[in-house]
């Protein structure tokens, strides 16, 4: 491998960096590669990358919340430009430091009159279910450009414990239809634990459901409510098939790859496990192993 | 240069365990002078292969390779052949054979199925040492079934001392637990509101090494078998009770951490009534 191929072939472990530990995994890929300045550039992308799906979260300047920063709110630009995502809360635009996690460069936006209403009362919504449920979550909402029907409903919540050796993420994305009357949802929850050890889980959930005919005629407000109550019960519903999965996962895999004990309940009785002939055949070899013959009585 | 291999062992750590061998092998391909330091410190899945001459299983790992050959713990033979490869003395082989035994009925009580292998070795210093490997597949048999992995992988070093032998171990054992999962209760009927009810997966994987230092008492060589089996049994159960419960359960916990099911802002407003209720006691 050339320099060039070997920075390519580290900038993917940035990928599979659990939940809080990117500046980590970084750090022990500029030991492997030692050349800091082609570093830097080599992972801009997978940075990008990583960020942009993991809902990395921004403080957006002058205002006091933060936003995702996905492709959902990534602004269309001229070929050539600088790289802008959104914040649709405080209607901004600003450019983002993938490396350092800053946002800066703030700008006005412009947005859709048309979807305003109901994008502002989804994310009215969604913030109250936010403190409702998630201990520190980050909620955005992006309205899909040149449509005023479409909405994109992101959620993200991180708990990063590195003295107690455990990280976890949970995101979730709700894509709402307004004109087919569908929401496309998927869950993702990430967690690392790895005191003395190294133990992950992974989950995905793919989810699809109807809007109800009473919700597409009521006012934007009440139909933002009642979307958002169905994405609540379609995600508590998830987590408490996800405890079913981890009895499920304890009771029957766990016991299926090792048993704690036994069928007998009993620990192995070596000596007879052992065999009394083999035994003896062995000890007609007696003393021939290992350095200490010496004093060998029975 | 040891903080270079630090840095790759750290990240070995971080990194998704059910990649271990494809992250590896990147590893190795950036820094090919570190391969063999990295090889011997990392310990990666174990992988069956068949005993040609006997037809039985066997499990590959670095501790029966000689070259790209591995060697069979039941005819002794390498695969591919070699002339040449290295094999325990007489002795040592004798033992080997009879660990084989002992390990295999060990494999059939806890695991019910799997593979089991045992390789000996002997050591400049006149003792020996040894590696007991137990590899576990469940494949899944339909959709809603769960499938899995285990391996584990024990290391011993004995060393006589008259009547006793002194032994120290190291048990790495690597778990991979996927279950397909689906939020629509069993068997109920298609939902009218176009609920999809969700599909997906959990994935639970995990590695953990523990050490441990003892000594027995030395009858004849077959005392190292039981010895050694004690060892391994007690660890290994140790340790898979630790990944139910400890680690397992902590993943668990977090997931709690991240969200919770009840609402927070209920508990919120009954804490607050609750210390407006002691404040107007107190009065």
């Amino acid at each position: 491998m050339d320099q060039q191929e070997r920075i390519q072939a580290a900038a993917k472990f940035l990928l599979q960096a659990p939940p809080g530990e990117i500046n980590d995994v970084l750090n022990d890929i500029r030991e492997i590669i030692s050349d800091d300045d082609a570093l830097q550039a080599g992972v801009q992308s997978s940075l990008q990358e990583y960020n942009l799906e993991q809902f990395v979260t921004a403080d957006i300047p002058g205002h006091d919340h933060q936003v995702i920063v996905s492709e959902a709110g990534r602004v269309e630009v001229a070929e050539g430009g600088e790289e802008r995502f959104l914040d649709p809360r405080s209607k901004t635009t600003f450019a983002f430091d993938h490396l350092r996690l800053e946002a800066s460069d703030p700008q006005p936006a412009e947005v859709d009159e048309d979807a305003e209403q109901t994008r502002s009362s989804l994310e009215a919504s969604a913030t109250t279910y936010l403190a409702a449920h998630f201990h520190d979550g980050v909620t955005s909402v992006f309205s899909v450009p040149s449509t005023s029907k479409k909405f994109i409903v992101q959620i993200v919540a991180n708990k990063y414990n590195p003295t107690n050796f455990w990280s976890g993420r949970w995101r979730s994305e709700y894509r709402i239809d307004l004109e087919s009357s569908k929401v496309e949802g998927k869950i993702l929850v990430n967690v690392h634990y790895y005191e003395q050890g190294n133990v992950q889980l992974s989950t995905t959930h793919d989810t699809s459901f109807d809007i109800p005919p009473s919700v597409q005629s009521a006012p934007p407000k009440q139909a933002a409510e009642k979307i958002v109550a169905l994405i609540e019960n379609e995600e508590g519903k998830y987590q408490v098939s996800l405890n079913d999965g981890y009895h499920d996962m304890a009771e029957k895999t766990f016991k299926g790859l090792r048993r704690a004990l036994p069928l007998t309940r009993q620990k192995l009785d070596w000596d007879r496990v052992l065999g009394y002939k083999l035994g003896a055949e062995l000890s007609n070899s007696r003393g021939t192993l290992g350095g200490a013959q010496q004093g060998f009585k029975k | 240069m040891t903080d270079l291999l630090d840095s790759m062992l750290d990240l070995m750590r971080r990194l998704p365990p059910s990649k271990v061998e494809e992250n590896v092998n990147t590893l190795t391909n950036i820094c090919p002078d570190y391969a063999d330091d990295l090889l011997s410190s990392v310990d990666q899945p174990l992988r069956v292969m068949v005993d040609s001459a006997t037809g039985r299983e066997y499990l590959a790992c670095d501790y029966n390779r000689d070259g790209e050959s591995y060697r069979s713990p039941w005819s002794n033979e390498y695969d591919p052949p070699l002339d040449d490869g290295t094999t325990p003395s007489p002795k040592l082989r004798k033992l080997e054979i009879a660990a084989n035994e002992a390990f295999d009925t060990y494999r059939e009580l806890y695991f019910e199925g799997g593979v089991s292998s045992v390789y000996l070795w002997d050591l400049d210093d006149g003792g020996f040492a040894g590696v007991v490997v137990l590899k576990k597949v469940l494949t899944s048999t339909s959709t809603a079934s769960p499938s899995g992995s285990w391996d584990s992988i024990h290391v011993f070093e004995a060393s006589e001392r008259g009547r006793n032998a002194h032994y120290k171990l190291t048990s790495t054992i690597m778990l991979h637990l996927v279950t397909k999962t689906s939020s629509k209760a069993k068997g109920a009927p298609p939902a009218e509101d176009g609920n999809s009810g969700g599909t997906g997966e959990i994935v639970l994987s995990g590695s953990m090494t523990r050490q441990v230092e003892q000594d027995h008492p030395l009858a004849d060589p077959s005392s190292h078998i039981t010895n050694t089996g004690r060892m391994v049994e007690d660890q290994e159960t140790k340790m898979r009770n630790l990944l139910q419960d400890v680690y397992f359960g902590k993943t668990r916990d977090v997931v709690h951490d991240l969200r919770s099911v009840d609402d927070l802002e209920n508990a919120r407003r009954q804490r607050d009534l609750q210390r407006e209720l002691v404040g107007l006691m107190k009065k």
